[in-house]
């Protein structure tokens, strides 16, 4: 794996309109109360030196995916093609140990009590016709985009986001 | 300030993506490089295709007064499922934003209204029996006919939700009734034209893509106004390196990125506008020449200001005295400054005279329709022309003297639209009788409950009026007062108007497409009027019931019918847009009002500092202070039982003023109705986050949900207006929509002397509350 996929997102251009998330829901069929993309509003400093930054969150298919560890059932995977993190739903029994051990509280479990999360439109890659998934597609500004990242990129937009949403 | 380069994510710059995306194993031609673009229409009809899917050009439906985003909706197996953004959409450019794509959640739900009703049960009972259309049209006609043989014509008002593509329908509807009680809302872009005509002549819009430095003046960049493109300047904005100034009560995604937030008291906007002008006039900061050759009454203007100094400002705004004087000097020495003014300055009891202090400040600085400032739109060009559906007949002074609760002055009117009733004033005429007594209200795309103030009042008028016609796409707050319910077909169910890059035209014209068969048995709302107006024997004036005739009457300056329009599924594009010429004073000046004698906006050809024509009417000629219904510095004997203050919201990221919350995609974003109160404002109360709250003013209260939000003053707390209706998809009920629910409207005072703009009828969003812990039941 040289490169992997990635989400690349600039909080300095994300004006939080839900776009992403809306257009992750409607395209991928995810069911009510469930969402794969989410939107953090992060505040900074104290009134009347106020600032807020907007966070539009996925699965970070992190490059060290704790999730990975944590599956008692084996059942969370990074391939080793893409870098890509996807959930064989067969083996997953709901036990959330993969929700315990997410520091950005991505897995998600809806109707089926199985783990659920962005599968970075996997599908369309292995069909070969991604252009770029919905999210990022619809984003108004710019802010959002699939990247092929190296190692070190990857583990950059980890801390990168950690540090936006004051994940320690 | 936090350092807004220590936040900026992982970014990577073009050159490196583009090299990063070669070398992946997908291929450089995979990932596309052309950032933010949806679907052009063959890239749709190839998505559609790989899923058995069909693909529908039209526009979107789900928010604006005007110019829509274009949108590919996908339908598979005749059901609408998803939406993409129109590449080809001049407007929107292949963006969509969360509304947008949950337009089939919309269409699909619950709350639907699928069938005509009447009423069976007691008015507020809510008990219907399905009719026929023809019984639908058939009553309501019979009904308007006998109002008017018996009462005169003028007994119909019809309320307008907003500057919709629809509002035409009904000034013609109005016209040929002949009944002047066309109801604005009083709460948006109205207030601000009428003002700006009458100072400038004109309206005059920020140059944003232009400007050094952009004040947003209770505006909402981001979620307010035509689709995506504030966001998308204020973005470019700030990546050139524009100063951003953001003044409002609160900090939202947009003011939280600018460089300075002025944290202005709700409803002291005027107040705050006033010290800056102190500022500027008394540091000798404006532009000489601009004010001597084009403006009337600078020196009145002088004399005038020196009531109100930013020490008196700081006091009413709560803006520090320091602030006000770098915010003014900063604008006044920025060449190329503008500002965008906002809902904010129109929400307010003293409306008219913050947006003429605000106009004064943009015209004595030099920024007027110079560069980068505000500036007169540049006639020409455009090449899109169509015919537009008013009707003379409405501009007459018959129709004046005859209006229900004049939206301006009588001496000011006609207006834009001829004849211009107020909202509010036109439904609390129903319980005093005066001037006379309205006999049938009809409510298209809009809830009185919701969107005006005191829905108590409103609501006793409801049950008074003799005869109550909801239109509407679900079912809403004040149906169960209904005689008769119409069910609207949305967008995505009819194949008409025709529209594109705003009402007037501007540079895109597209056929609207039917994008599956109607749920149910609504009718468009064009359809409805059109219908009516045959029922009314008014067919003449309504091209006999054929929308198509209609829009091919629209169509005749084009030379072409909706057939021909229809043969370009992304629609028609003008020739690009006149280059900006500015300093157009000489012309703009002269502008004739639409009084029926003609006189111009501005007598003496100059800007209206010293504004005569309003001293003629019987107002202030120069822009004051009055203090709202309550107010920390007006009425502080209020404030050891109501020690904050209270405002709301008119837009939000994921609602449309007061409809969609049945949308389930839209309800998860925003589940509650949320009170923002500053952290330590509600840590003296106890409260925490997402705790239920009992917010209480003089006139009401509410029980909401608190969120803890270090945005904000800490004197003021803020939350988003229209919240009533529940999602059943979600298992969440209705809000009461009296004391005790979420309507915000419940809390403001209607006091007539003090509650709204003497001249242009806006009225008070802010008032003073008490804030505790509710406590569990």
């Amino acid at each position: 794996m040289s490169t992997q996929y990635g989400f690349s997102f600039d909080s300095e251009k994300c004006i939080q309109c839900h776009g992403c998330q809306a257009a992750c829901k409607s395209w991928r069929e995810v069911e009510i109360l469930v969402n794969w993309r989410r939107l953090e509003n992060i505040w900074h400093g104290d009134y009347p030196n106020v600032t807020c930054f907007s966070a539009s969150l996925a699965c970070m298919h992190c490059a060290d995916p704790p999730c990975v560890e944590a599956c008692p059932e084996e059942a969370i995977e990074k391939r080793v093609e893409d870098g890509i993190v996807v959930v064989d739903r067969d083996k997953c029994t709901g036990c959330r140990a993969c929700l315990e051990a997410c520091p950005f509280d991505v897995p998600q479990f809806g109707r089926d009590d199985k783990m659920q999360k962005c599968d970075l439109c996997v599908n369309e890659i292995d069909l070969g016709r991604m252009e770029q998934p919905p999210c990022v597609e619809t984003c108004p500004t710019g802010t959002l985009r699939v990247v092929r990242m190296s190692r070190p990129e990857k583990i950059a937009a980890e801390e990168s986001m950690k540090k936006l949403l004051n994940i320690r | 300030m936090t350092d807004g380069k220590g936040m900026s994510q992982w970014m990577i710059d073009r050159r490196s993506f583009l090299k990063t995306t070669g070398a992946g194993i997908l291929g450089s031609s995979v990932l596309r490089a052309t950032p933010f673009l949806s679907f052009t229409r063959d890239e749709a009809e190839a998505a559609a295709k790989e899923g058995k899917e069909t693909v529908i050009p039209t526009f979107c439906d789900m928010c604006g007064p005007s110019q829509r985003c274009g949108v590919y909706a996908f339908v598979k197996d005749g059901r609408f499922i998803k939406v993409a953004g129109m590449k080809e959409a001049p407007t929107s450019q292949g963006a969509l934003c969360a509304k947008g794509h949950s337009a089939p959640q919309w269409v699909y739900s619950r709350d639907r209204l699928k069938v005509p009703l009447k009423r069976v049960g007691e008015k507020g009972e809510g008990k219907f029996e399905k009719i026929t259309w023809d019984e639908a049209i058939g009553t309501i006609a019979s009904r308007l006919k006998e109002q008017k043989e018996k009462h005169g014509p003028e007994t119909l008002a019809i309320l307008s939700p907003a500057y919709r593509t629809y509002y035409p329908y009904f000034l013609r509807f109005l016209a040929a009734h002949g009944s002047p009680n066309y109801c604005h809302s009083g709460i948006c872009a109205m207030q601000m034209m009428f003002t700006f005509s009458y100072t400038y002549g004109i309206n005059a819009s920020p140059e944003f893509d232009k400007s050094d430095l952009i004040v947003y003046w209770g505006s909402q960049p981001i979620y307010a106004g035509p689709p995506l493109q504030n966001a998308k300047s204020f973005i470019k904005a700030k990546g050139r390196g524009t100063k951003i100034i953001a003044i409002k009560p609160s900090v939202e995604a947009d003011s939280g990125m600018a460089d300075i937030w002025v944290p202005v008291r709700p409803g002291t906007d005027a107040a705050l506008a006033l010290g800056m002008i102190h500022v500027v006039v008394n540091e000798d900061l404006i532009d000489e020449t601009f004010v001597n050759q084009w403006c009337y009454g600078y020196d009145q203007l002088k004399k005038h200001i020196q009531k109100y100094p930013p020490e008196w400002a700081e006091k009413v705004s709560g803006v520090p005295e320091k602030q006000i004087r770098e915010v003014a000097r900063m604008y006044a020495t920025t060449k190329k400054a503008c500002i965008s003014i906002g809902n904010g300055l129109e929400h307010a009891h003293a409306s008219n005279d913050s947006i003429r202090a605000v106009c004064i400040l943009i015209a004595i600085t030099g920024h007027l329709d110079r560069e980068g400032g505000n500036v007169f739109p540049t006639m020409g060009g455009g090449g899109i022309r169509t015919n537009s559906l008013q009707v003379k007949s409405a501009h007459m002074q018959e129709m004046v003297d005859k209006l229900i609760a004049p939206e301006f002055p009588r001496a000011l009117q006609p207006f834009m639209f001829g004849s211009h009733a107020a909202y509010y004033g036109a439904l609390e005429s129903i319980l005093t009788e005066k001037p006379y007594l309205l006999r049938t209200v009809i409510a298209p795309g809009t809830q009185p409950l919701v969107s005006t103030r005191q829905p108590k009042k409103v609501v006793e008028a409801l049950k008074k009026l003799d005869f109550f016609v909801v239109v509407d796409v679900a079912r809403t707050a004040d149906m169960d007062y209904a005689d008769v319910v119409i069910p609207v077909a949305t967008s995505y169910e009819i194949d008409h108007p025709f529209e594109g890059g705003g009402i007037s035209g501007g540079g895109w014209l597209m056929a609207r497409n039917r994008v599956i068969e109607p749920v149910g048995s609504p009718k468009s709302i064009f359809e409805f009027f059109l219908d009516l107006g045959v029922a009314m024997g008014y067919g003449g004036q309504f091209w006999n019931g054929s929308i198509k005739e209609c829009m091919n009457y629209q169509l005749e300056p084009m030379k072409m019918t909706i057939d021909d329009l229809r043969k370009h599924p992304t629609g028609i594009r003008s020739e690009e847009n006149p280059k900006p010429r500015y300093e157009k004073y000489e012309s703009v000046f002269k502008t004739p009002s639409p009084r029926l004698s003609g006189a111009p906006y501005l007598p003496q050809g100059k800007v209206a500092i010293y504004n005569t024509t309003f001293e003629k009417a019987g107002f202030n000629p120069l822009p004051e202070w009055r203090e709202p219904p309550e107010s920390i510095t007006g009425t502080p004997e209020l404030t050891k039982r109501y020690p904050l203050i209270l405002s709301d919201y008119h837009t939000s990221k994921v609602y449309t003023s007061s409809m969609q919350r049945n949308v389930p995609n839209l309800r998860e974003v925003i589940p509650f109705p949320l009170l923002h109160i500053h952290p330590d404002t509600a840590s003296e109360r106890g409260i925490k986050n997402d705790d239920w709250i009992i917010v209480e003013s003089p006139h009401g209260w509410m029980k909401v949900k608190a969120e803890i939000y270090p945005g904000i003053r800490p004197d003021t707390v803020m939350i988003l207006h229209g919240w009533w209706q529940g999602c059943k998809e979600l298992g969440f009920g209705d809000f009461p929509l009296f004391d005790g629910g979420a309507n915000v409207n419940i809390m403001y005072s209607v006091d007539p002397e003090k509650a709204f703009d003497p001249i242009i009828t806006a009225y008070a969003s802010q008032t003073l509350v008490q804030v505790k812990k509710a406590v569990a039941t």
